[in-house]
């Protein structure tokens, strides 16, 4: 029987071949689309899992909560509370701290930057990540040797087994040689835990930059630590144990307003964990599958609406098979298995299309996902899963409605379930409900990042060209670079900062004390004299920093408006001269000598913070900002370059324009709006694909209508008026409840920037009329064919 | 065979009641040739849906080897229907998807006859009809008068003991018409029990009985001899 089944839904297949390639292609697209949507879903929820010991893995955070602050925590945690865990709790198996820090590498008389971390010896007793050449056990024992990927061993030496080379380093002053001890397999792109080169952390442990912290509980230098707990252990859900070891090495720590405890995270948790830092919002991956399964429900809709539609052509064979002794459920199955077969077919095309996608997917989402069912193994069964629900989507209305025929009424001809039932319609509406606000939603997202890009953000980020002095001695460099760079035409100005600005830069806050005695964070800057005049930042009232004033460079602050504002609660001209009260520690105030106008130094989903700057007298700047005249960017880098290389001979000139550091703040946002704007497309086109069919269908079914009022003497252009019509009325019903949910959903996304458009009415009617356009041209093709038909032959026909 | 009694058939619309069949009572021996005449309208189409298990009565009795069936429901009339009943139409329907062996299988599946057996007896009988070098082409590769013939054959491929013909000769020429009724007669003298439905008074002829209808009534019966 069900081979009986297979041949008739292959035959009938082959027989309807503009219907199965509106089907086939549909469905395919929207299987791509889906397992697409899938595989970056399981990739993001797949972090961290490959490790062998994953159930017993932790993250040490360091975890705070209060009644006015969101619970949250960060990974970066004081050097000694790894050690401390092992010491003092019998169920830690290990502890591995790791610290991440930007390095130099020299092969002859080649520099590269790249980067080195430094952990403790037990790391890949805890880790699993297969090593090519050498051995876990003895590869960190030595404080001078070190681990690489095999793609870093590649890029560095141009082969992978390098074990025994001597590679130099610059982790701190000078180059040291460093033996190669091992070659790692690449790091999975689902690993949280990354490395370029490993090195044991003893090698850092007694240098100036973490000698202090070693002992230190109240100090964190962006280090993080890792647990491995004993089979059965349950520590990392007794919070108490974890507060008395806290009480034990922070015994004066206050727990007033917010308390902070030490958590373990369990790894799995890392990347979707949005209250610890660092950790992606999984709402994303949601919203991904939801849009897949959106395009994929549109295709599903396709099949349905042309099944029903073509259910007038097939009702003679379901009486003929009834009459013959066919029962329901035999039709049923009969259906199922022609949905079936349609979609296995094009569950093979829509993997075979995801496999041709996915670079380009890659790139729009910004990943590096492979098609691996044997590191992905759930995909085998979300795939059959898909493909068994696709069929059963697609194929049970027809089945069931289909089957259910009366065979004499089928015989007679007195069925008539053409694809204008209140069903199809309402399935078709649905269809251009999800396209419309898809198309919408892009719109918006495209608009606010538009208005992000265009605002005057308050400071000058054009033509200044940020240069990175992190690992050279810049104190000593800057008023080299600045007299060579300043007496060049083109060079306007030049200024250097401690810190960057932009995305990826981070930030230095102090707690201060408010106009109400509470602690009230400050964001600082630590920058040259001629900082805001370089960066274009208004000073509103006061002055600037004096060079010849000593005083300057020891408490005097430029404040902007927030902490006028937040902090102060006073006005501009009362804020001149005012003191800053650290909240710990309140025996060096700061003086406020002039006040600069809000900018915008983060994102614009942030309101702009209290921020101080201030000149310190001993700067040790970590970027350069030059400004630029406007054109002709490329001499003017050359040379910031060649005075570079002459004055720092063993770095490489490495630097960023300001514009795309800010611009970079939105390049998710940039990437959600190619997603959602692609999928809207391909949902566009999946809704006209079903569309053209459906109208096909209808044509075919109104022949003999067609063929009268040809007779009765209409126009072309009023038949296919006439069929248009029922077709657009669906689409306006489609844009009037898209509309207020595409508002809704889109106005609750805009609520998460402070700055930000307002929704307008033209977006809609703008969508509105481009999806009435591409469906009336659609379903016209048809028409107009229907209408040129020879009626004398139609009505024969009929 | 059949005894039907005060069968009654009411077609209601919201405005209009019509009587197909009103209180009719008939009787067929197993063996005979019945056929069914009478003006448009008259309500033969739709006492031989009420025989053939594809209608039900709204009122009266109807017996089919003594079992009473009026009230059977669909899924007992599919399995009535398929072990003793076979169709011919006046539009053959056959299934343009379908090969002519395919077609004339069809029966056999729903029955679940084993594939072997199927072939066998599906290639008998379109060998009877003579149409087996037909046997891989489609219904619309055929004339009228093959198409008939394969319906025939589907018809009697699971040797029904009834085989209902709604003017089976209706969209045919009359020698392909003579052929078809020839087949029947054929078949009829083999001992199955035929009820066909014709205007023809030539195709009436064939029968041993004539009932005429008007009115969702019997009117008359003629006895051939």
């Amino acid at each position: 029987m069900i081979k009986h089944y297979i041949k008739i839904a292959f035959r009938n297949l082959a027989q309807q071949k503009v219907l199965t390639g509106i089907n086939i292609s549909g469905l395919s697209i929207g299987i791509a689309c889906f397992s697409l949507f899938l595989l970056y879903a399981v990739h993001e929820f797949s972090y961290d899992r490959f490790h062998q010991n994953a159930d017993r893995l932790y993250r040490v955070v360091e975890w705070w909560e209060g009644k006015d602050r969101a619970p949250g925590g960060s990974g970066s945690v004081c050097t000694p509370v790894g050690p401390a865990l092992k010491k003092d709790f019998p169920d830690v198996e290990y502890a591995v701290r790791m610290k991440g820090n930007g390095c130099l590498a020299r092969i002859k008389d080649n520099i590269f930057h790249t980067s080195i971390t430094f952990a403790d010896k037990d790391f890949f007793d805890i880790f699993s990540f297969p090593l090519l050449y050498g051995n876990t056990q003895t590869a960190l024992q030595d404080p001078r040797h070190i681990v690489l990927t095999k793609e870093n061993a590649l890029q560095l030496f141009g082969t992978t087994n390098v074990v025994g080379k001597t590679l130099e380093l610059k982790t701190d002053s000078a180059f040291e040689p460093f033996t190669i001890s091992g070659v790692a397999e690449n790091i999975p792109a689902n690993s949280s835990v990354n490395f370029n080169i490993l090195c044991n952390f003893e090698h850092i442990a007694n240098t100036p930059m973490v000698q202090g912290s070693n002992n230190d509980w109240n100090m964190t230098i962006g280090l993080g630590a890792f647990v491995q707990l004993k089979q059965g252990s349950r520590l990392a859900s007794e919070h108490k144990r974890l507060a008395l070891f806290r009480q034990k090495y922070l015994p004066n720590e206050k727990q007033d307003d917010v308390q902070a405890s030490f958590r373990l995270q369990p790894i799995r948790d890392i990347h979707m964990n949005p209250q610890i830092e660092g950790g992606a919002n999984p709402g994303n991956s949601w919203i991904l599958i939801t849009i897949a399964a959106a395009v994929l429900i549109i295709a599903c809709i396709n099949f349905t609406t042309l099944a029903i539609g073509r259910s007038a052509g097939r009702a003679k064979e379901i009486g003929v098979r009834k009459v013959m002794g066919s029962q329901r459920k035999q039709l049923i199955g009969q259906f199922l298995a022609e949905s079936f077969v349609l979609s296995v077919l094009s569950a093979v095309i829509g993997l075979l299309l995801t496999y041709v996608l996915l670079p380009l997917f890659n790139q729009l989402a910004d990943r590096q996902l492979s098609f691996s069912f044997s590191r992905f193994p759930e995909l085998i069964w979300l795939l059959t899963g898909l493909t068994v629900l696709v069929g059963l989507l697609a194929g049970s209305y027809p089945a069931l409605v289909l089957s259910a025929f009366k065979p004499v009424e089928v015989l007679k001809r007195k069925v008539r379930v053409g694809g204008s039932n209140l069903f199809t319609r309402s399935l078709v509406t649905l269809q251009f409900v999800l396209s419309i606000g898809l198309i919408v939603s892009t719109i918006i997202i495209l608009q606010q990042i538009a208005f992000i890009r265009s605002k005057n953000i308050g400071f000058n980020k054009e033509n200044i060209v940020m240069i990175n002095t992190g690992r050279v001695d810049s104190k000593k460099i800057y008023p080299l670079y600045k007299q060579v760079i300043e007496s060049n035409t083109g060079i306007l100005s030049i200024t250097a900062g401690e810190m960057g600005l932009g995305a990826g830069e981070g930030q230095m806050g102090r707690g201060y004390k408010n106009h109400m005695g509470e602690k009230t964070a400050i964001i600082e800057y630590p920058g040259d004299y001629n900082f805001l005049n370089t960066m274009g930042m208004q000073l509103i009232a006061g002055r600037n920093f004096n060079p010849s004033l000593a005083s300057d460079s020891i408490n005097a602050v430029i404040v902007n408006e927030a902490v006028v504002q937040d902090v102060l609660g006073t006005t501009i001209q009362n804020a001149l001269g005012r003191q800053l009260f650290g909240a710990k520690d309140s025996s060096n105030p700061k003086t406020i000598i002039g006040v600069s106008r809000n900018f915008n130094f983060e994102d614009l989903t942030h309101k702009v913070r209290p921020q101080l700057f201030y000149r310190p007298s001993n700067l040790e700047p970590s970027r350069l900002f030059v400004l630029l005249q406007a054109g002709d960017p490329a001499t003017k880098l050359t040379l910031l370059s060649n005075t570079w290389k002459k004055l720092v001979p063993d770095a490489p000139f490495e630097y960023s324009f300001m514009d795309e550091k800010f611009d970079n703040f939105y390049k998710s946002e940039e990437r959600w709006s190619a997603i959602v704007g692609w999928a809207g497309g391909i949902s566009i086109f999946l809704a006209c694909l079903g569309l053209f069919g459906l109208a096909a269908l209808a044509a075919v079914n109104r022949t003999k209508e067609f063929g009268i009022r040809k007779v009765m003497g209409a126009t072309v252009t009023q038949m296919a008026a006439l069929l248009s019509k029922d077709f657009i009325k669906l689409i306006a019903v489609a844009l009037v409840i898209a509309a207020p949910l595409a508002w809704y959903f889109m106005n609750d996304w805009l609520q998460a920037y402070a700055w930000r458009i307002n929704i307008t009415w033209w977006v809609f009617a703008l969508t509105g009329l481009f999806t009435m356009l591409v469906a009336v041209t659609t379903v016209s093709f048809q028409a107009v064919k229907a209408a040129l038909a020879n009626p004398v032959k139609s009505l024969k026909n009929e | 065979m059949i005894k039907i009694r005060d069968l009654e058939k009411i077609y209601r619309t919201e405005e209009v009641e019509t009587v197909a069949l009103n209180k009719i009572s008939i009787d067929v021996k197993e063996g005979e040739f019945v056929a069914i005449m009478g003006p448009s309208g008259c309500g033969k189409s739709t006492l031989l849906n009420i025989l053939g298990l594809l209608d039900d009565p709204d009122n009266g009795s109807f017996l089919f080897n003594n079992i009473e069936v009026a009230r059977f429901n669909e899924r007992k009339r599919a399995e009535l229907r398929k072990h003793n009943i076979g169709f011919v139409f006046q539009s053959f329907n056959l299934i343009d998807e379908l090969t002519v062996f395919e077609n004339v299988e069809l029966p056999l599946i729903y029955t679940g006859v084993k594939s072997g057996d199927r072939k066998k007896r599906v290639e008998d009988v379109l060998d009877k009809m003579q149409i087996m070098h037909r046997r891989n082409h489609y219904p619309q590769q055929l004339s009228g008068g093959q198409q008939q013939r394969v319906a025939v054959a589907r018809a009697v491929v699971n040797n029904p003991k009834l085989i209902l013909a709604d003017e089976p000769t209706g969209n045919l020429d009359s020698s392909n018409g003579n052929e078809v009724m020839t087949l029947l007669t054929d078949l009829n003298e083999q001992g199955t029990t035929i009820i066909m439905v014709t205007h023809s008074e030539h195709d009436a002829r064939y029968s041993h009985r004539i009932i005429r209808m008007l009115d969702g009534q019997t009117v008359l019966e003629n006895i051939m001899v």
